[in-house]
């Protein structure tokens, strides 16, 4: 079975996990529309990388945050160059009035979580990647590592590293959410 | 507008699938079969046309050899390219320029790849098994003559093995475009998994996929058998 040849397997990948990559995306914007497109590109994105993408063992989140994680990335680097991508998909035309209340909704709900990377915005890249996913996603350090394409032992170290910076500052209590290997 | 966000979004998602399912996916993954002690490599071979139709005409493998590539050109206009080193991507599409042949070469590091739909796929859908043997380290393939025409270009996207850039990859991606190329985006390289849903011809069975968790692994389609 591939995603990206099977609508039907597709469409049970898409149930299990859409709730989830809106909640990832809210984490990261805050703009309703915006969060709709992000949405949409990322199980785009997972259609593009499903030719490889086959199910199994293994976490099917962790793989999938570590393409909206991509996703997400590529708009704010997009921002940066004021240059916006318009693809054949476009979730934001696909809300309605109900649609935008719910989404906002969803962004208020994740206020705290999205406060919380803010103040991980200091922290090297790689750190602060393991600590986004582990303390602000609830993924496990095998599956943020698995997100990440890093070791798990890596993902360990820089878990260990970026939760020691932090206490270095005052960090909210946020962050400091548990994760188990 | 009827249902709501999500299940509209599902609805133009299934239907970018059958759209896609007509207009490309010419993606083969071909995993390769190897005896102990080797480490695996896994190819997403890509190649259409007309000239892809006939024959197996782009045969890989797996070469030994020291400088970083060799590129050699071949009485029967065939272009035999061995990559030893993953590095200098730059240097090598010069080189395959100089023989005649347009290509765009990324080495991502482990864990990565290119997005796929780097561009329109040559021809009108032949898809082609690729052939893999191997030894030693790199990579070697032929790209028979006419094999990427005048307006295509060769596309190789390989995966850097984080053993070092001159262990065999970790995946490789090689596909013939017509037209424009899009650059290459990196984009995790997606779980391997155990091959027991595997549909390809070559498919080797279950026990060789080994999801490397212990070290400094991360997704890789790397074994340890033997």
């Amino acid at each position: 079975m591939r995603l990206s040849e099977d609508p039907e397997a597709f469409e049970a990948f898409y149930r299990r996990h859409v709730d989830a990559v809106m909640r990832f995306v809210v984490r990261r914007v805050s703009d309703p529309h915006l969060a709709a497109d992000l949405t949409a590109d990322t199980f785009l994105a997972a259609l593009d990388s499903a030719n490889t993408y086959r199910p199994g063992r293994g976490s099917e989140i962790a793989w999938l945050y570590g393409v909206a994680r991509n996703v997400v990335s590529a708009h704010h680097r997009r921002a940066a160059r004021e240059v916006r991508a318009t693809g054949r998909v476009a979730g934001r035309r696909m809300m309605d009035d109900n649609d935008l209340t719910r989404m906002e909704e969803r962004i208020d709900a994740e206020r705290r979580m999205r406060r919380a990377l803010e103040a991980m915005a200091g922290l090297p890249e790689g750190e602060r990647a393991v600590l986004e996913l582990v303390a602000i996603d609830q993924l496990t350090v095998t599956e943020a590592a698995t997100a990440l394409g890093i070791g798990k032992v890596t993902a360990r170290v820089r878990l260990h590293r970026a939760r020691r910076a932090l206490e270095n500052v005052a960090s909210p209590s946020a962050v400091y959410v548990k994760g188990e290997a | 507008m009827s249902g709501n966000f999500e299940e509209r979004l599902l609805s133009a998602l299934k239907a970018e699938i059958t759209t896609r399912m007509e207009e490309e996916d010419m993606a083969v993954r071909t995993p390769v079969r190897r005896g102990p002690d080797r480490r695996f490599l896994s190819l997403s071979a890509a190649v259409a046309g007309a000239a892809a139709a006939a024959t197996v005409a782009l045969t890989l493998f797996v070469g030994a050899g020291t400088p970083a590539y060799a590129v050699d050109k071949g009485a029967d206009g065939s272009v035999e390219v061995r990559i030893n080193e993953f590095r200098d991507p730059g240097e090598l599409q010069a080189e395959l320029a100089g023989a005649g042949v347009r290509a765009v070469v990324d080495y991502l590091p482990a864990g990565q790849t290119c997005r796929p739909s780097r561009g329109e796929p040559a021809g009108a859908g032949g898809q082609m098994q690729v052939g893999i043997g191997k030894e030693g380290k790199g990579i070697a393939f032929k790209i028979e003559k006419g094999q990427v025409g005048a307006d295509q270009t060769l596309v190789l996207a390989i995966t850097v093995d984080q053993a070092g850039a001159d262990r065999p990859p970790m995946a490789t991606s090689l596909q013939v475009v017509k037209g424009t190329v899009a650059p290459c985006e990196a984009t995790p390289l997606p779980l391997p998994t155990d091959s027991s849903t595997g549909e390809n011809k070559g498919e080797e069975g279950p026990g060789h996929h080994t999801e490397s968790g212990g070290k400094d692994g991360g997704p890789s389609l790397n074994t340890s058998t033997g």
